[in-house]
């Protein structure tokens, strides 16, 4: 009970991790990506390697996937970037089904469906983690940073700049803002943190294949951001709680057989995403509607 | 005086609409210049010709003896251009001082030169924009929560606040009750008298009587007149257009 | 031979991509709604004939259950999705999310109900015959081809002839003219969703007897639609119409040279292509900021 209670922890800091960091570009930039998935992938693929075939320090393997993870995503960025927001959804779809074609075709790279197994435990200044309870420890630290640093971004200029191009992106320029500068620091640094977590998540199951970074993980975290409250600190949080917390659910309702369960757990989110964006469009975590 | 902005044969078609056809249009410093016409008549379009916001056909725009076009549109905002809109466009769900604020930072980088010096010079440059527009009691507000004539007050204090020397304000006045009415075209007055050089559309032709030192006319994306208030508006050709197609 | 046999595959997935990208298309043009849960509707359409056959129903009453599903999906979306939120804000991506959401119930609920094995519906319309030495050809191709063609020649008729029609090509041109015209914006885009989902029965139909129907089959579907508007540009029917014609050709010819995984990619390889070089697409013009 407790190794599942700690993998669950540990599930929830690098799904916060994520939600965080998809937050920076959903929620404060109005960058609408349904990719985030590719580029957790991208920074398990980095980490397993590092580990596999360098040397599984944690800190090596967090920075190679989220230099990874952001340089590929500011090159893919620049020109996306270029069009108009609904062009950038359906282009980000299109990379997101291009990825898993790819991450199942670049055997050499990826171990294709097999996937790459046998990660070893982490190691910390030669120390080695494995201790669950110390590597949870560890992505709670990474999950803090995080935070921190999006609070403290988001409270200064850069932020009110970010923000300002979400809520009107001519007005932005007409007062000097480089849009599309400001935009793609902002899908670096959500794509960087991204490949972290794909880093710890790769440590934390041991092993990673294709089926953990397809349009229904980007769909996933999506989900987390915009329920919880898109553009809210505590609002990605909430909405990876709540989400992970579900299956757990479920499984204690004796009537839902184990195989349909993620069938039920998607029925779940679906519902609440639709009845959230016509009820309560901010978010649980954001401000109710009718204020205004 | 030789003009601060000067655009020269501007000219942009929508299909098979010339939305504005060869204009030239001059600011001299430190005056108001109205442009007054019909609906259609190309006005914000000509607005977005300058700013970089559209891409011309064809003509020239120089800011400050500087040939500017075909700058994207921030670069031009730099150079101390800056504009209001028509619908506003504030920071919705940012608060008004956030608004303002966002108005001073010159950099699109994770943080502002000059370090915490130049930070409190900006803070000051924010706080008195809401001071002197009457928004600051309501600085922590969010934008969208702003009443219509708190609305358009906030977007004059983001253009405050920017230090810009040139404006460009779409109906900068319409719909104000008269006492806001009043503030509005002192705030505007006040600012020509330190310098700042203002480029306004207007429906209202009261307005423009009280605030405008020179008139520009256009109709259908052409100018047909330009000059003083009096004589541009005493053209009977001239009203029948603009009160023909308002009828 | 292969090229050419690929070929006829091709055609035929085009022109039922065709069909379904033009109702998309359609549906975008008359609401300015990206109809994000069209591939929903496909799906739930494919499967109302399955079911309809499960059940022993003769061919054109499984049709029929088909096209009341697909235009029902489409109606209460529009009214209990869409028009909501267009109602207080209508931000894109809040019809967005909200589409995505609907997506996602109705794959798990297929998931449910049909268990998430592909399934495919055998018909004698499937049967290859050699009608060239090493090219096969079933009838269920002359079959999409008529299909399409027919129906692509009633929505023109439609859409230049009739009063509602007019309305339609009204409403995406210029929505100040309607109201001259003296018809409700409101029941001409109920129109247009009734109509667009519609469009997609035909390749829902042959779709569950030619490549057969799984649970994701509405995202697949989704995605070609989209990439097929872009391409063809955005709102306009017969630019959406011959990108999805040309999608369902390039994803065959692609297994010519390639493994059967990439046919998906190609497509989106032509989309990206499209994006960043010619955003507005081969007919239509760009979206205005």
């Amino acid at each position: 009970m407790t190794a599942y209670l700690l993998n669950l922890a540990q599930l929830a800091a690098i799904f916060g991790l994520l939600s965080v960091s998809l937050n920076i570009l959903i929620g404060y930039g109005g960058i609408f990506s349904v990719a985030h998935a590719v580029f957790f992938g991208l920074g398990a693929y980095a980490g397993a390697h590092v580990a596999l075939d360098l040397f599984p320090d944690l800190l090596l393997a967090a920075l190679a996937s989220a230099l990874i993870a952001g340089l590929l995503s500011a090159a893919l960025a620049l020109p996306a970037l270029r069009v108009r927001g609904e062009y950038f959804v359906i282009a980000s779809l299109g990379l997101q089904m291009l990825a898993t074609t790819v991450f199942t075709e670049a055997q050499a790279i990826t171990g294709g469906l097999g996937g790459l197994v046998g990660i070893p435990p982490p190691t910390l200044f030669g120390f080695t983690l494995a201790d669950p309870l110390v590597f949870l420890f560890c992505c709670l630290a990474f999950l803090a940073l995080a935070l921190a640093l999006v609070r403290q971004l988001m409270r200064g200029s850069f932020g009110r700049a970010l923000m300002a191009l979400r809520d009107s992106e001519m007005a932005a320029e007409a007062l000097g803002k480089n849009v599309a500068l400001i935009k793609t620091l902002a899908v670096v640094l959500g794509t960087a943190f991204a490949g972290i977590a794909g880093a710890l998540f790769a440590f934390q199951e041991e092993f990673v294949n294709v089926e953990s970074f397809t349009l229904d993980q980007s769909v996933l975290i999506l989900a987390m951001v915009i329920i919880g409250g898109a553009g809210t600190l505590s609002g990605p949080l909430i909405g990876t709680l709540l989400l992970l917390l579900l299956p757990a659910a479920l499984t204690f309702i004796p009537f839902i057989p184990p195989t349909d369960i993620g069938a039920v757990q998607q029925l779940i989110y679906g519902f609440a995403m639709t009845l959230l964006m016509i009820f309560r469009p901010a978010g649980l975590a954001g401000r109710a509607m009718g204020r205004r | 005086m030789s003009a601060l902005l000067s655009a020269r044969g501007l000219t942009r078609h929508f299909g098979g609409i010339n939305a504005v056809e060869a204009v030239d249009l001059d600011l001299a410093p430190g005056i108001i210049t109205a442009l007054v016409g019909p609906n259609g008549a190309g006005k914000t379009t000509l607005f977005n010709l300058i700013t970089g916001h559209l891409a011309a056909d064809a003509g020239v725009v120089e800011l400050f003896g500087q040939k500017i076009t075909g700058h994207a549109p921030h670069r031009i905002a730099r150079m101390g251009l800056a504009r209001s809109f028509q619908d506003l466009r504030l920071f919705a769900r940012m608060s008004v001082r956030d608004n303002v604020l966002a108005a001073t930072e010159p950099v699109s980088w994770f943080w502002q030169p000059g370090g915490v010096r130049a930070a409190r010079e900006r803070a000051a440059r924010g706080a008195q924009a809401l001071e002197r527009t009457g928004l600051a009691p309501l600085a922590r507000a969010e934008a969208a929560d702003l009443a219509y004539a708190e609305r358009k007050f906030l977007s004059l204090a983001r253009i405050l606040a920017s230090g810009a020397r040139i404006w460009l304000l779409d109906e900068p006045a319409s719909g104000l009750d008269p006492a806001s009415r009043a503030r509005f075209t002192a705030l505007l007055r006040a600012a020509v008298a330190d310098g700042v050089t203002i480029c306004l559309i207007e429906h209202n032709l009261d307005i423009v009587i009280e605030l405008a030192d020179r008139i520009v006319f256009l109709d259908q994306g052409r100018k047909l007149a330009e000059g003083a208030p009096e004589s541009v508006l005493g053209d009977p050709r001239l009203a029948a257009i603009y009160f023909g197609e308002r009828a | 031979m292969l090229i050419l046999q690929l070929l006829v595959s091709g055609i035929e997935a085009g022109a039922l991509y065709a069909l379904t990208a033009a109702g998309f298309a359609l549906i975008f043009g008359a609401t300015r709604i990206f109809h994000f849960a069209h591939g929903a509707t496909y799906a739930l359409a494919g499967y109302a004939f399955v079911l309809a056959t499960r059940l022993g129903w003769a061919w054109p009453a499984g049709v029929g259950l088909a096209l009341v599903v697909a235009i029902a999906f489409g109606l209460l979306l529009e009214a209990a999705v869409y028009r909501p939120i267009q109602r207080h804000h209508g931000a894109f991506f809040t019809v967005f999310v909200a589409a995505f959401g609907v997506v996602i119930v109705v794959q798990s609920l297929i998931e449910l109900s049909f268990g998430r094995a592909f399934i495919a519906i055998s018909s004698p319309l499937t049967r290859a015959h050699e009608v060239l030495p090493g090219l096969y050809i079933a009838r269920v191709f002359w079959l999409a081809l008529a299909t399409a063609g027919v129906v692509f020649a009633v929505l023109g008729a439609f859409l230049a002839r009739t009063r509602a029609g007019i309305g339609l090509r009204a409403l995406a041109e210029n929505p100040d003219l309607l109201r001259a015209f003296g018809l409700s914006s409101r029941r001409l885009s109920a129109l247009a969703f009734a109509l667009g989902s519609a469009l997609a029965v035909p390749g829902a139909v042959l779709g569950a007897m030619t490549t057969g129907l799984s649970p994701g089959v509405g995202a697949h579907v989704m995605l070609i639609s989209l990439a097929a508007s872009v391409m063809g540009g955005i709102g306009s029917l017969r630019g959406a119409a011959l990108a999805g014609l040309l999608l369902g050709i390039v994803e065959n010819l692609v297994v010519a040279g390639l493994d059967t995984q990439w046919s998906e990619a190609a497509g989106f390889v032509a989309l990206f292509a499209f994006i960043l070089f010619r955003p507005r697409g081969i007919f239509g013009a760009a979206l205005v900021r």
